[in-house]
């Protein structure tokens, strides 16, 4: 007898085998969203979950990732995002390909990070980006997006979700003209959202460093970009102009009820260069969904393209959603080759069938349609079929072939 | 302020989160009401009461919308919320302490980078500091009477918290440093902050209020 090997046998921690109906309904999810991403243009890449460890530069990104050596010895990391592997694919192989490139996602990520703190290891994102142009219409254009792809899977805004909006250039250029030297360390305790160091070390005289970060509100009400417009001088300006700019795109595209600003929102990547925004739905203490612009990155892979977009987070996103029916299945019983042809008949005429190929008893059957969670279960009968509801004691009805499909796709 | 779901930290500065949140008009007489229970209703907010370290996990995860706790702990966990408002009580100090015969000792051992055994409850933040002074030490976790550690040869010394340095005193410690200072911290849950921006706020106002008198 072998002892003590059964650890072996699970999933490693942070992973998980997802199994029906919660595969299912992701994958549904993950198909919903791709379809609405391909009505705005957008056409999916695949990139490998192996990416060279130099691609990956941010250096939480580096620290989260799960690392391996390939036979050369070189560094490997499992992508712990899309961005930065879409931002190496377009430098690599649509250089000579017109601009702007608009291209989606649904893919795992890997990290290492959130293990132990209620994280997965291995989750799925589906995402967009825009690669090469800098037009304020496209970050509006990606947000609207996000927000009508939330729509389109059951959520409304703002009773189930919020998108926060911000503009990272706007308080680093301030930051830049008002206090420069201590900038980086305004932005990085601003980064690690201690607004309470932000204070202490926030020279008295700038008193946007300390009201900048706090300037939250919804986007229809004007006070947040009026209180803003005080600190909007240089750098700052542009950055609150083009602030101006995407919330008049939103507002024309209907949009602006789902928007709510934060001028202390920088985003979690040091790439962010513009827009950044975040995704929160009530009762989840997480982001569901996050993006922005990112002006730099491609310069590393000798492309300098500006580029903006976002990646949902299906998981969490799939945590908020209302539940939905099962869709309709009938389960067919008996292994006669007449049986065989009637599952045929009935798939031809839109009937969802699983077909069981053994003589199961009645209640077996039954029991075996819940656990499928199948709608129906039938058997081959002289006029047509024996019909029941798949519930514990359903009562078997005959039913005409041609009034199946009323019945289980009602 | 309300509705809101707030959570509270047992122990040395339950009575000054206490104080705030009821100056701020919080309803938290609920809470003196029956020790034993965990989980408050009151007039317009709920509070959870839970050890100062789970104070930061129930907020990250969204299940309290703001809490209170000592900077303490967040340097130590480093978790993923707003830290909105130093409350300035519950001052305490971050400090690495060594038996009172042995300090000497010690202290040219650090000196000397040599590896020096190092008992402690806030293993991240003492690995910190000895990372910060190009310093070698071998951390030992510990949850509860550090002081023993040193007095037992388990350690060295100690990183560990103190208000008024009563308990060093009495083991025969003497503090070597100060790593940091403390104080309790009114964090938010970064989506509650958004989503319940308008009761936050009136909090943090009211506490603004509350604490300049």
């Amino acid at each position: 007898m072998q002892r003590g090997t059964t650890r072996k046998f699970s999933t490693t921690p942070g992973t998980r085998d997802i199994l029906p109906p919660e595969s299912t309904r992701l994958l549904d999810v993950q198909a919903r969203i791709l379809e609405r991403f391909r009505l705005h243009g957008f056409r999916e890449v695949i990139t490998p979950a192996l990416e060279y460890s130099e691609v990956v530069e941010e250096p939480k990104l580096r620290d989260a990732s799960f690392k391996l050596f390939d036979p050369d010895n070189q560094m490997l990391l499992l992508r712990p995002e899309m961005t930065t592997p879409i931002a190496r694919l377009v430098a690599q192989r649509l250089r000579n390909v017109p601009t702007p490139h608009k291209l989606s996602y649904g893919l795992p990520v890997y990290r290492r990070t959130g293990v132990g703190r209620g994280q997965s290891a291995e989750f799925h994102q589906a995402g967009v980006e825009v690669v090469g142009s800098t037009s304020p219409g496209e970050d509006a254009g990606t947000i609207a997006l996000l927000i009508e792809t939330l729509q389109s899977v059951g959520l409304s805004a703002p009773r189930d979700f919020v998108l926060v909006l911000g503009q990272t250039a706007f308080y680093e250029g301030y930051l830049r003209r008002v206090a420069p030297e201590t900038a980086s360390e305004l932005l990085a305790s601003l980064a690690a959202k201690d607004l309470v160091r932000v204070d202490e070390i926030s020279p008295s005289e700038a008193a946007g460093v300390r009201e900048i970060p706090r300037l939250v509100g919804p986007a229809t009400d004007g006070s947040v970009m009026q209180r803003a417009e005080r600190y909007a001088e240089g750098e700052a300006a542009v950055a609150l102009e083009n602030l101006r700019e995407i919330l008049a795109h939103l507002d024309a595209g209907g949009h602006l009820d789902s928007v709510m600003l934060d001028l202390g929102l920088i985003g979690r990547h040091n790439y962010y260069t513009g827009a950044v925004y975040e995704v929160y739905a009530s009762g989840l203490g997480f982001t569901v969904a996050n993006g922005g612009r990112y002006d730099n990155l491609l310069r590393r892979f000798g492309e300098p393209l500006p580029a903006t977009g976002f990646a949902i987070s299906l998981e969490r996103l799939m945590s908020v959603l209302p539940d939905r029916e099962p869709p309709p299945l009938l389960v067919l019983v008996g292994a006669s080759v007449e049986a065989t042809r009637l599952a045929a008949q009935l798939r031809s005429s839109g009937v969802p069938v699983l077909h069981l190929a053994d003589d199961l008893a009645p209640e077996a059957a039954l029991g075996y349609a819940i656990s499928v969670e199948a709608s129906w279960v039938g058997y081959p009968a002289p006029e047509g079929l024996k019909l029941a509801p798949a519930e514990p004691g359903g009562e078997f009805e005959p039913t005409p072939t041609e009034k199946v499909a009323a019945k289980v796709l009602s | 302020v309300s509705g809101l779901r707030v959570a509270v930290p047992k122990g040395a500065i339950f009575e000054d989160a206490l104080a705030a949140l009821g100056g701020a008009g919080l309803p938290v007489e609920v809470l003196r009401e029956n020790g034993r229970r965990l989980f408050y209703v009151g007039e317009g907010a709920e509070f959870i009461v839970s050890r100062p370290s789970d104070v930061p996990v129930f907020v990250e995860h969204g299940a309290a919308d703001v809490g209170i706790v000592g900077k303490d702990v967040l340097e130590e966990q480093r978790p993923n919320v707003m830290e909105l408002r130093d409350l300035g009580t519950g001052a305490c100090r971050m400090i690495l302490a060594a038996p009172k015969l042995k300090a000497e000792e010690v202290r040219k051992s650090i000196s000397h980078a040599e590896v020096v055994r190092v008992a402690t409850s806030f293993p991240n933040t003492a690995r910190r500091y000895f990372e910060s002074l190009g310093r070698q030490a071998e951390i030992i976790e510990l949850h509860g009477s550090l002081e023993l550690a040193p007095l037992v040869g388990l350690s060295e010394c100690i990183v560990d918290l103190t208000a008024t340095g009563t308990t060093l005193r009495e083991n025969d410690l003497v503090v070597l440093d100060e790593i940091s200072r403390s104080t309790a911290r009114l964090i938010a849950n970064r989506g509650a902050y958004r989503l319940r921006h308008e009761e936050v706020a009136a909090l943090l106002d009211a506490m603004r209020g509350s604490l300049l008198d």
